[in-house]
């Protein structure tokens, strides 16, 4: 009998399995990617079968190995929440996958062993994030996902930039790791166990017996998951890291490694903490940090030259949107149970639905790079009739991810907000946050306007040719596009199986959200019926009345001609008139300028004695040759080369020997 | 289920015509003011409708290729549409209410707004692309005050709706913190109908039209109806939201009452454009902050009761 669990092991196994047969290829590289890709295969649809039998029937546990003395197994169990979480790493990880094998022909000069293994590593320890119960092999897991990703994002080993991300980001949440690690041998003190359901009860105890103890806990676990999810501050290895990485695997970064730490939030204040007064605190803590992100990381954005760069941003932005959706979720944990659930079903919906189009995006702008060898956004442009599925795939992600209706973005978003300006009716600074959310989405279209105007829109130079990337890579791209468009329209879909992982973690059906049918779409409930999301009924009436428009365009029989672009009568290239990237919004850009704040730390100065201690060269190898040099040398001059002299060396030798000889006989 | 589907058509088909017919005539209601208050004698008030006319028979000059690009017009002007379907002619629900509450209503609002920006920036003219620029960031400015100032009745009405909102607003009458809410939304829409002094993202005198620059013929026409549509939708939210009184519960009466506070909205949107001079971008940027920061008093008004 095969079972979620046993899915589970098996798309572990043969990915940590196929890592070891994909370095074996290492030598060819198209070859390899396409093994590697196969493999990443074989392990989704594991995944796959996994989540849908975990929707299917209950979940099942499975003790794989046991450590009595140290409290702790390893066993692994799927619930609705893990499984929408491997559902986002298995797509995520295959469709990187598939772009990644052509992808990585623009390395030309670093080997795909460093690639293509570390990257199915990476995705097996994700796995492994998201199905152990026990907090020891969780961060085993963890840790070794850290450490896979660290020598993915430095993959460029010459390039100076991505060693410097990399090490910023190894240290940064190495630091992350050791909170958590701390947080856990915090409670197994007290409860002598590692398993997640031992800390939920001694945690529950500690609330009451010591409140001081248990906050620390929480405060460290936070800090731990925060980190990994780029919340700010302590998300600031992330712009860093994700733009060097190479483009596959800042897809998989941004759409699927971040979220584990959302995951982690998840876990820890929906399931781990159950007293309702320490939720409120810990839920405008959350709401304010993910507020603060989202409008500190959008607004840099904006000011952002560089694609993917910007786009490491906007994941900054985003995350901040999912944690402010999961602070008024715990704040209303306890005393709200249906804003509760709004609110989470938002935050769950936004981590899928940045999955697909944050995902889209980075390969979009890794397209382009692999095309146009540049990131550069002043000196892109006009890219929409050399690349069309990359632009249209592009605009797609970009209009999602700015919530423009009826497309993905802006249902999880109005979960949110709406959730936000519900509970700001009884607690009023959600009101505030609420509408630092709207505001900030436009700012995601302006940020994103910018970027499709200036890569794919206006005129292209003539000088340079592009073409659209092969197939391999337009197949992910329109893939995530779809999922967005799909998501859009019918986030029922989804909804049903968010319901049920919220039921699963917090045991509250999802009240808040209700889809009664296919034209009413979405209404959230509070009391009553007070919002109404018809995605179905918005795409039906648009596309009537833009036909009404179209008739009304053609109704006057008009001729359309081809002209060039009209330059007030002046003769101009279109690449001397372009309105670079860096001057839009030049104004509003003055206005925020110096919200990042950003210092150099000082890098501390090695001792100069220890240096010298270390430097064996200088102080035992180097005299110790020269003095034997020198001997040598010495000896050599007796060496003159008259036969004669040698002669009387050998006489006066013989004598002397003769002497000694007859010393010792007497 | 048919017959319910044929009576949210029928009603659309009402907002959308009632929309799409009278946009223009404010428009021409708006020039004459302006030409009367020059001393001037100005067009007829039938003019725009006769400009759009003319501009649907013209050749249609592109600079750009491509079907996205083609088919923009039509989405702007069926977005701008959309929105009067989400928002009560007269009463309390709108046609389209069972499908999007005030948040849709806001992100609908900019839609048209984003798809005359994109169009400017494929046009490929430096002077579309300054526009657009300035575009966006108006709406930047703007778009929180809006947001802010519904805020203030769902927080009020305890709803997210705007028949909800509506209908608290008859019920209760008055309140301060509606009133400062209306006064900021009516700053807003200044900006929003594109006029001055605010019409920093057209600015014929310095980039041509900005966005629209090189839309010429049926292009132009739509995108021109689009924004008379955009307008006239907006101040009959306006109206609607903050301004309900007197509500009689007859809908033709109704519909009179809230066509001439529409005209009245209007016509103070007029008299400022014409006593104006244009203002530099970052000049209302700062305005409007500071108008956004004020229309928090309204939401702290509400906040206490009022």
């Amino acid at each position: 009998m095969t079972t979620a669990v046993r899915n589970i092991e098996a798309s572990i196994v043969i990915l940590i399995a196929g890592s070891l047969v994909s370095l074996l290829f290492a030598r060819w590289r198209k070859l390899c990617g396409w093994v590697s890709f196969a493999i990443v295969c074989a392990s989704s649809v594991c995944t796959g079968l996994a989540v849908v039998r975990t929707f299917a029937a209950a979940s099942d546990e499975r003790t794989i190995l046991s450590l009595p003395q140290l409290g702790s197994r390893l066993s692994l169990r799927i619930d609705p929440l893990s499984a929408i979480f491997l559902a986002i790493v298995a797509v995520i990880a295959l469709l990187s996958a598939l772009y990644s094998v052509r992808y990585m022909e623009h390395y030309a000069h670093d080997s795909v062993a460093k690639f293509f293994p570390i990257l199915l590593l990476c995705i097996a320890s994700m796995t492994g994030v998201l199905v152990c119960t026990d907090f020891l092999f969780f961060l085993i897991f963890w840790e070794s996902m850290t450490l896979t990703s660290y020598f993915l994002v430095t993959f460029e080993t010459e390039n100076a930039a991505s060693q410097r991300a990399g090490l910023k980001y190894f240290i940064i949440t190495h630091g992350a790791t050791l909170c958590m690690v701390a947080a856990a041998l915090l409670v197994w003190r007290t409860s002598g166990s590692f398993a997640f359901d031992a800390i939920r009860q001694s945690l529950s105890a500690l609330l009451v017996a010591q409140p001081l103890l248990a906050h620390t806990i929480i405060f460290l676990f936070f800090l731990g998951f925060a980190t990994k999810a780029g919340v700010l501050p302590m998300g600031d290895w992330l712009p860093d890291a994700h733009p060097v990485a190479p483009s596959g695997m800042s897809a998989i970064l941004s759409g699927a490694l971040v979220k584990l730490g959302i995951y982690g939030l998840l876990r820890v204040f929906c399931s781990f903490v159950v007293a309702p007064a320490s939720l409120k605190g810990w839920g405008i803590v959350l709401a304010l940090a993910g507020t603060g992100s989202l409008f500190v990381g959008t607004l840099t954005a904006l000011r952002q030259t560089d694609t993917k760069r910007l786009m490491a941003f906007h994941t900054i932005g985003q995350i901040g949107y999912i944690c402010l959706g999961l602070g008024v979720g715990t704040y209303c944990l306890g005393t709200h149970p249906a804003l509760a659930t709004i609110a989470l079903a938002g935050t769950i919906l936004h981590a899928i639905n940045h999955a697909c189009f944050k995902s889209c995006l980075f390969l979009g702008a890794g397209s382009v790079l692999y095309r146009t060898g540049n990131r550069d956004m002043d000196q892109l442009g006009g890219l929409a009739h050399s690349m069309p599925f990359t632009t249209g795939t592009t605009a797609i992600a970009s209009l999602s991810i700015a919530g423009v209706p009826p497309l993905n973005g802006f249902a999880s978003k109005w979960l949110i907000i709406a959730a936000c300006l519900l509970t700001g009716m009884r607690f009023p600074l959600f009101l505030l946050l609420g509408l630092i959310a709207l505001f900030i989405s436009l700012a995601t279209l302006a940020s994103f306007l910018k970027v499709l105007a200036s890569v794919f829109l206006g005129k292209a130079d003539e000088s340079r040719a592009v073409e659209e990337v092969p197939i391999s890579m337009i197949v992910p791209q329109v893939t995530l596009a779809a999922l967005c468009v799909l998501l859009g329209i019918f986030p029922q879909l989804v909804l049903r199986f968010v319901g049920r992982a919220i039921e699963g973690v917090t045991a509250m059906p999802l009240t808040g959200v209700g889809a009664p049918g296919m034209w009413s779409g979405l209404q959230i409930i509070d009391g009553s019926a007070v919002g109404f999301w018809s995605p179905i009924a918005i795409l039906a009436a648009l596309a009537v009345l833009a036909l009404l428009s179209y008739a009304i365009q053609r109704a006057g029989g008009a001729q359309s001609r081809s002209v060039p672009v009209w330059y007030c009568g002046e003769e101009h290239t279109p690449s001397t008139v372009r309105y670079p990237a860096s001057s839009l919004y030049l104004p509003f850009k003055h206005a925020f300028q110096g919200i990042y704040p950003s210092g150099r730390i000082p890098v501390p100065r090695f001792p100069a004695s220890l240096r010298r201690a270390l430097d064996f060269d200088r102080w035992l190898y180097t005299p110790s040759v020269k003095a034997i040099d020198r001997t040598a040398d010495r000896v050599s001059r007796t060496h003159v080369g008259i036969p004669q002299i040698y002669l009387l060396w050998i006489v006066i030798g013989a004598i002397v020997v003769t002497g000694i000889l007859l010393w010792l006989r007497t | 289920m048919t017959a319910w589907l044929f009576k949210v058509f029928l009603l659309c088909l009402l907002n959308v015509a009632v929309a799409l017919l009278l946009a223009p005539l404010c428009e021409g209601l708006m020039r004459k003011l302006r030409a009367a208050i020059h001393s001037r004698i100005g067009p007829p008030i039938t003019q725009p409708y006769w400009d759009l006319l003319k501009l649907l028979g013209k050749e249609d000059l592109r600079s750009t290729r491509g079907s996205v690009y083609a088919a923009m017009p039509a989405l702007t002007l069926g977005s701008a549409l959309l929105l009067s379907a989400l928002i009560p002619l007269a009463g309390m629900r709108a046609p389209l209410a069972f499908a999007g509450d005030l948040i849709v209503v806001l992100y609908v609002a900019t839609i048209s707004g984003v798809l005359i920006m994109l169009v400017g920036f494929a046009s490929a003219s430096p002077y579309a692309s300054i526009g657009s620029s300035r575009e966006m960031m108006m709406l930047l400015s703007v778009e929180p005050i809006l947001a802010v100032a519904l805020t203030v009745g769902a927080f009020k009405a305890k709803t997210l709706t705007l028949g909800g909102i509506i209908n608290w607003q008859v019920q209760n009458g008055p309140s301060i913190s509606m009133a400062i809410g209306g006064v900021a939304f009516f700053l807003a829409l200044q900006a929003v109908a594109g006029k001055l002094p605010f019409d920093i993202a057209e600015a014929d005198q310095e980039i041509m039209g900005g966005s629209l620059v090189e839309q010429s013929g049926p292009r132009l026409a739509l995108f021109r109806w689009a924004m008379w549509v955009k307008q006239l939708v907006l101040a009959l939210l306006l109206v609607q939201v903050f301004f309900p009184w007197p509500h009689f519960g007859i809908p033709p009466v109704d519909l009179v009452t809230t066509a001439v506070k529409v005209l009245l909205v209007l016509i103070l949107v007029a008299v400022i454009d014409v006593v104006n001079p244009r203002l530099r971008i970052d000049q209302a940027m700062g305005y409007f902050m500071r108008v956004g920061v004020s229309s928090l008093a309204a939401l702290a008004f509400a906040v206490i009761g009022k």
